[in-house]
């Protein structure tokens, strides 16, 4: 599962202009350089990747997305509920 | 021609077919009763789509509403403007089809955000999936985005400039004001202006859901619980007319257009701009030669996005200053959804009735005022009140901006 986390890791600077060196877990995703577009992008990236449906709206905050770490616990648990 | 008096523009025509009804007094009573067209989607299969719901145009028939046999072969957008078209050619009481010398002197602007797509969607189907060895010989006729215009040409010989034009969700603002520009300046003495969108299917909504940008349960806009905006189609059409011409043959006015503005934000594909959005409506409200007071209601964009919620209300109080907050504004699109490019032409015929009525349309499904929302949006009930002049404004992806301005019938 360690396998999540850097793969989503990979997926956030691939889409980053300037992607810093490191993305530590706790880093806010309002932190990071990406855009309302990018993250629409990036969440159908994680789609695609790992073969799930993330119920996503950009009209709404909520704790999934609130930083790196929680979008990958996310993905953990929906990669985990398809298996 | 400088000496002359400048040409104006008059409504003497209108026609809509929308979730709440097809026609003008349907629509308009289904506005009044603060009814919703928006419901589970039912023309197309929702099983494995998060968004479920849309505001369809629901129990049309081509057939069964008489419309000619050249629109019974086209695409459900284009039978859209063939309803919407009649409608306002029926009440301007224009004899129609046009005779040779004076069908030059009239123009049909149709516009649609993407044209015939559910033929490609089905065509698509067919070929990919079905395997089949051809499409339907018909498939690129009904599929362009210039065929609803064209249809509409034939049918009444308007052999003056006829064709469509796309600014997504602005298309039948864009395309009204393109008919009053080419009425001011000469070049034609009435026309059809409007747009006309049938785009909901899976894949669209599998695209449209890409964006994260739709609510799956319904369209609240400038209320706090709003969660995006809700899928529609229909077609909203206006016959403009120069009014010396319409005077002359005794026509009945129903309004007039006094300004048009329009702009775009070049900045950024999604978010929108203050000075964009601000930018148009004083062009518009210059063009009329009126002040923000003078504004009795505006029919806003409204989508129910967070982020064009917040921006409208914030452009509104740059150009109305303190006269935003004694502004009444709604979005109709509350009731009939997001008709895309043919919204702006369904939300200007919202203006011009509520003028007619002197009724202001409702927000509906307003719980309570959204952060940083915090004008009169009519909330859930419409209101009885004087309305002379009115605002219609519409934003598109892109940046793309237009806004109408409508007054009464000159005196």
């Amino acid at each position: 599962m360690e396998d999540v986390a850097s793969k989503i890791i990979e997926i956030l600077k691939k889409n980053m202009k300037e992607p810093p060196e490191t993305i530590p877990m706790e880093t806010p995703l309002s932190d990071l350089d990406i855009e309302s577009l990018d993250l629409a992008v990036i969440v159908f990236d994680i789609e695609d990747t790992f073969g799930i449906e993330i119920p996503y709206n950009a009209n709404e905050e909520v704790e999934d997305f609130k930083t790196v770490g929680s979008v990958v616990d996310k993905v953990k648990e929906l990669v985990a509920a398809n298996g | 021609m400088n000496n002359q008096q400048p040409r104006r523009v008059v409504i003497t025509g209108m026609g809509v077919i929308s979730s709440i009804g097809i026609g003008v007094d349907k629509f308009w009573s289904a506005i009044q009763q603060t009814e919703c067209g928006i419901t589970d989607a039912k023309n197309y299969n929702t099983e494995d789509l998060q968004i479920k719901i849309a505001g369809e145009v629901k129990n049309f028939d081509p057939k069964e509403e008489g419309l000619p046999k050249q629109f019974l072969m086209a695409d459900r957008y284009s039978q859209f403007a063939g309803m919407a078209a009649r409608e306002a050619v029926l009440q301007s009481g224009m004899t129609m089809p046009l005779k040779p010398e004076d069908g030059m002197r009239a123009a049909a602007i149709i516009g649609s955000g993407v044209g015939g797509i559910n033929t490609l969607e089905d065509s698509y189907h067919g070929l990919f999936e079905l395997k089949k060895r051809a499409t339907h010989p018909l498939t690129l006729l009904k599929t362009i985005g210039s065929s609803a215009p064209a249809h509409v040409s034939i049918e009444y010989g308007i052999t003056g400039p006829v064709f469509g034009i796309v600014s997504a969700c602005s298309t039948a603002t864009h395309s009204i004001g393109l008919v009053y520009n080419m009425i001011r300046q000469g070049l034609v003495d009435f026309g059809l202006g409007g747009a006309a969108e049938a785009s909901l299917a899976w894949g669209t909504t599998r695209a449209w859901q890409g964006m994260r940008v739709l609510s799956p349960v319904g369209l609240y806009p400038f209320s706090k619980r709003r969660n995006g905006t809700v899928l529609a189609e229909g077609s909203g059409i206006l016959m403009l007319e120069e009014y010396e011409h319409a005077k002359n043959r005794g026509a009945n006015i129903l309004a007039e257009l006094k300004g048009f503005g329009m702009t775009s934000d070049a900045a950024d594909m999604v978010n929108p701009s203050i000075d964009g959005t601000a930018g148009a409506m004083e062009l518009a409200l210059k063009d009329a030669d009126l002040a923000p007071a003078d504004i009795d209601y505006i029919n806003a964009h409204g989508t129910a996005t967070v982020v064009n919620d917040i921006n409208e209300t914030r452009s509104i109080k740059r150009v109305f200053g303190n006269n935003a907050k004694d502004t009444p504004i709604s979005s109709t699109k509350s009731m009939h959804g997001h008709a895309l490019g043919a919204g702006g032409g369904i939300e200007a015929i919202a203006c011009i009735k509520a003028m007619q009525d002197n009724y202001l349309p409702a927000t509906i499904g307003f719980d309570e005022p959204g952060d940083e929302c915090d004008l009169d949006y009519i909330p859930n009930e419409g209101r009885k009140s004087e309305v002379n002049y009115t605002m219609s404004n519409s934003f598109a992806f892109g940046g793309l901006n237009a806004v109408l301005v409508f007054g009464p019938a000159p005196a």
